[in-house]
């Protein structure tokens, strides 16, 4: 028999010294990570870290910019665009819109008096000429011209007072400002791509400022002590980004109260989020879609707008919808979403119908053969469904449309696809049909998703669908300023897509955030703008909300 | 030409063909640095074509990889395309997180192993317990074992922090401590279960060699046999396994640090691999093959120097 003491030792005792340890340092972890939300410190768990602070660089609207940086204009929780730097948003109506007689517009900006930038500097028009040159000058990176391209010249009557000139008329000009404008008393002169000072903490006249920006880790912001609104704003002291890209951890994070706010939990994650008492889920309607693509030039089959037709009345949305979304979103019929004031509710509908779907894929000479899928010239009726791998709720939804497509005699397969490498199968058109949403601009355009001219790469109809007169009809509303007149046009445009469903539109992409039911003015957001557009009138309270 | 310099010799061309290859590869995965932006509606066609140009991205690959190849030899890593900064700051800015993982996972699955290992050499009843343990920890998969462990004593019990390297508000040396067990825990069992098998095995081998039973019949007592004499021998070819391992360790952080949130070099890794952030995945590969190649060159070296049957004949 050997007998070994040192490890007899260490192995009766480790256990214990283990646990005994563990708790000690347990105690005072959880003591310092799991504070309550409150008005000194809110405590957000982030999916990414941002590449960039500077709005103008990247293509992701950050929420962390939206506290520091502000734009002329915002948009709210029922997206409507509201003045922030700006006095008042320019229309035809109010003066601060020219249509001039050689096709070109001018936009008058009347800015808010009394902005100062967080180095006491004041904010004036020259900060807003200075980025619409920066961007219009060529020698760095702006993620998007959009808008500025069209920009021939800024003038700046008064310090106020900065007056557009587009070469074209430009329909979404309210919004060409949203991200802000580059404070010239920092930037002029320089290379903006390379000013890290400025990018990584950048000068806002928002309601905070960066603290610190822990690489890897958090960023922590610290509210200014002078903001425009009032002293009495913001009503949070500070607020920290965790950065958390795994969506797992950051669930579990919220759960066990070290995370206070979660924007945008994934939908399959809601269930188990709902049953923790001091959380409250908000829930706005977002501004996209989830539908199916159909490639016309890649699977011609699609070509045939009774086999389209037909597809939509075989998808059981409300279905979908009440098991798999746990009736979290709603169906829509189209792209623009019913928020937006262009929506148009009256289109053609495409309600489950496998008769119908029958019927039109007989008509269309789609014949059933014995094994039960459709053919036409020996050709089955079968595609591909291409999809991104690891959104569990898509994965789910596109076999049940395999599902439902199969009961109408068409034979879809599905294929899961990485998250970017799908964008570059789509962008190449390589693709018969994609499960996949499109989270719209705040502008209801639709000319980029359906003019016949827009197939990539010079826009997205990746439907490669073609139809002249939505086309025109498109091209028409981009050059129209009045928004009244516009709106007819996009609605004719909506009715005129709906009648020929080039793709089979499912639902709307809610959109739902986790935040402390403590927590007071949290409203959402729909849009790109994000939930952090009003940061600065949150306030934890005592009780809910 | 000495072994050494031999070996070295041999190194140079491998990391060119692996730089090649990698290069290749990243290239050949679909999407790039710019595909994310196809999503955004308000990103214009027009602008991923101007990016991309900017970006250099229009060039032949053959070009690109020339050009960057010349410039990471001179030391220049580039500007990483997601973010504009110094390919080399990013990195080195998220080293001491890894280093400081990986090092105490290293020493955790070291000290665990040899305790085991020789438990297990010396015993049967354990042999069994641990092998079955082993078994256990090598085929747990690291994602899953991590989010178990946070669920268990962060969620449930309260004792640990789910995730990160320090508390924003602690900050001190027992919050350090804290953040590092869950992830450090995952990192050191699946490497402690192969290596306590390695050791095992080999301290089998050297117990039953004649120098054993010649200190045995010396008198010597049998702890003092399995510690100076069995452990001394087995310790040689122990210690190549780690080393080696070492560099796959680095591999296995990169699952662990994303689910922990810890702020090293493995989850810039999966951030740029998201991102095809070219310039950074490429110094990442090209850090960890050197590593890789170093430390097995490091350890023929070593195991040349230490073990004279390996030498050649003169």
């Amino acid at each position: 028999m050997m007998v070994i003491p040192p490890f007899r030792l260490v192995s009766r005792f480790a256990p214990s010294i283990g646990m005994a340890a563990l708790l000690a340092l347990g105690g005072c972890a959880s003591e310092a990570g799991r504070a309550g939300a409150s008005n000194d410190l809110l405590v957000v768990g982030y999916d990414r870290e941002p590449d960039t602070m500077n709005r103008y660089a990247t293509h992701i609207l950050e929420d962390i910019q939206s506290c520091v940086v502000e734009g002329l204009v915002t948009s709210d929780e029922h997206m409507n665009i509201i003045p922030v730097l700006a006095a008042e948003i320019p229309t035809i109506a109010n003066g601060g819109v020219v249509v001039r007689r050689d096709g070109g517009m001018d936009v008058t900006w009347k800015l808010r008096p009394g902005v100062k930038w967080h180095d006491g500097t004041p904010h004036t028009s020259a900060d807003v000429k200075f980025t619409v040159d920066a961007i219009n000058k060529g020698d760095w990176k702006p993620e998007s011209t959009d808008g500025f391209d069209r920009i021939a010249s800024v003038d700046t009557p008064d310090s106020l007072t900065a007056v557009v000139h587009y070469k074209e008329v430009y329909a979404p000009y309210q919004m060409q400002f949203f991200r802000g404008t580059l404070p010239k008393h920092v930037l002029d002169g320089r290379d903006i791509d390379k000013a890290n000072d400025y990018n990584r903490s950048p000068l806002g006249t928002g309601p905070y400022r960066i603290a610190e920006w822990k690489t890897g880790e958090y960023v922590l912001l610290e509210k200014v002590n002078d903001y425009w609104r009032g002293p009495e704003y913001p009503k949070i002291d500070r607020v920290l980004f965790r950065f958390l890209a795994n969506t797992t951890t950051r669930v579990n994070q919220l759960k066990s109260g070290e995370v206070h706010v979660v924007a945008l939990v994934p939908w399959d994650k809601v269930r188990e989020l709902r049953s923790v008492p001091t959380l409250r889920l908000n829930q706005v309607l977002g501004n996209g879609y989830e539908h199916v693509t159909l490639n016309e030039r890649r699977f011609p089959a699609f070509q045939d707008v009774r086999v389209r037709r037909a597809l939509a009345h075989a998808i059981d949305r409300e279905l979908i919808v009440r098991t798999i979304l746990d009736s979290l979103v709603t169906t829509v019929d189209g792209a623009i979403q019913p928020l937006s004031w262009a929506y148009e509710p009256d289109v053609r509908k495409y309600p489950y119908d496998t008769a119908a779907a029958n019927r039109l894929l007989e008509d269309a000479g789609w014949k059933r053969g014995p094994d039960g899928v459709r053919a036409k010239d020996n050709q089955p009726l079968a595609f591909t469904i291409i999809t991104q791998a690891g959104f569990a709720i898509r994965e789910n939804v596109s076999q049940a449309i395999q599902r439902q497509f199969r009961d109408v005699g068409v034979n879809a397969s599905v294929r899961l696809v990485d998250g970017t490498s799908i964008s570059s199968l789509w962008f190449n058109g390589d693709f018969d049909a994609m499960l996949h949403w499109w989270q719209m601009g705040a502008d209801p355009e639709l000319t980029l998703f359906f003019a016949a001219d827009r197939i990539p790469p010079a826009g997205r109809n990746i439907n490669y669908f073609a139809d002249d007169s939505l086309t025109r009809v498109l091209y028409a509303s981009d050059r129209t300023v009045d928004q009244a007149k516009r709106a007819e046009l996009l609605k004719a445009a909506q009715r005129r897509v709906a009648e020929l469903v080039p793709e089979l539109p499912l639902y709307n992409t809610s959109k739902i955030d986790a935040v402390p039911v403590t927590l007071r003015n949290f409203k959402g957001n729909p849009t790109n703008a994000g939930p952090f557009w009003n940061v600065y009138e949150w306030e934890v309270g005592a009780g809910r909300r | 030409m000495s072994f050494a310099a031999r070996r070295f010799a041999q190194a140079v061309p491998l990391l060119l063909i692996i730089s090649a290859l990698v290069f290749a590869l990243i290239h050949a995965a679909p999407g790039g640095p710019l595909s994310l932006y196809l999503e955004n509606p308000n990103v214009r066609p027009e602008d991923i074509e101007r990016l991309r140009r900017a970006m250099g991205l229009d060039r032949p690959l053959g070009v690109q990889y020339l050009a960057w190849l010349g410039a990471f030899v001179r030391g220049d890593w580039g500007y990483s395309y997601a973010d504009g900064r110094p390919v080399l700051d990013r990195m080195l800015e998220r080293l001491p997180a890894t280093l400081q993982l990986v090092a105490v996972a290293t020493v955790v699955a070291v000290i665990v192993s040899i305790a085991v290992g020789i438990l297990a050499a010396l015993r049967r009843g354990a042999d069994r317990a641990t092998s079955v343990l082993a078994v256990a920890g090598l085929s747990i998969p690291v994602f899953w074992f991590g989010l178990v462990l946070q669920l268990v004593f962060s969620n449930t019990l309260g004792w640990l922090p789910s995730s990160g390297r320090t508390s924003f508000s602690g900050g001190g040396i027992a919050d350090r401590v804290a953040h590092l067990i869950l992830p450090v825990t995952v990192l050191a069992v699946a490497h402690a279960a192969g290596w306590s098998r390695y050791l095992r095995g080999s301290m089998r081998l050297a117990l039953a060699q004649p120098f054993a039973n010649a200190a045995r019949a010396r008198g010597v007592g049998e702890s003092r046999i399995v510690l100076r004499h069995a452990l001394r021998h087995a310790l040689l070819p122990f210690a190549t396994v780690v080393l080696l391992d070492a560099s796959i360790m680095a591999s296995g952080a990169v699952v662990t640090e994303s689910v922990f949130a810890w702020p090293g070099l493995g989850s810039l890794f999966t951030e740029a691999l998201a991102k095809r952030d070219y310039t950074v995945l490429m110094a990442f590969l090209m850090c960890a093959s050197i590593a890789v190649v170093f430390l097995s060159f490091a350890a023929d070296v070593a195991v040349h120097a230490l073990d004279p049957r390996t030498r050649e004949d003169p």
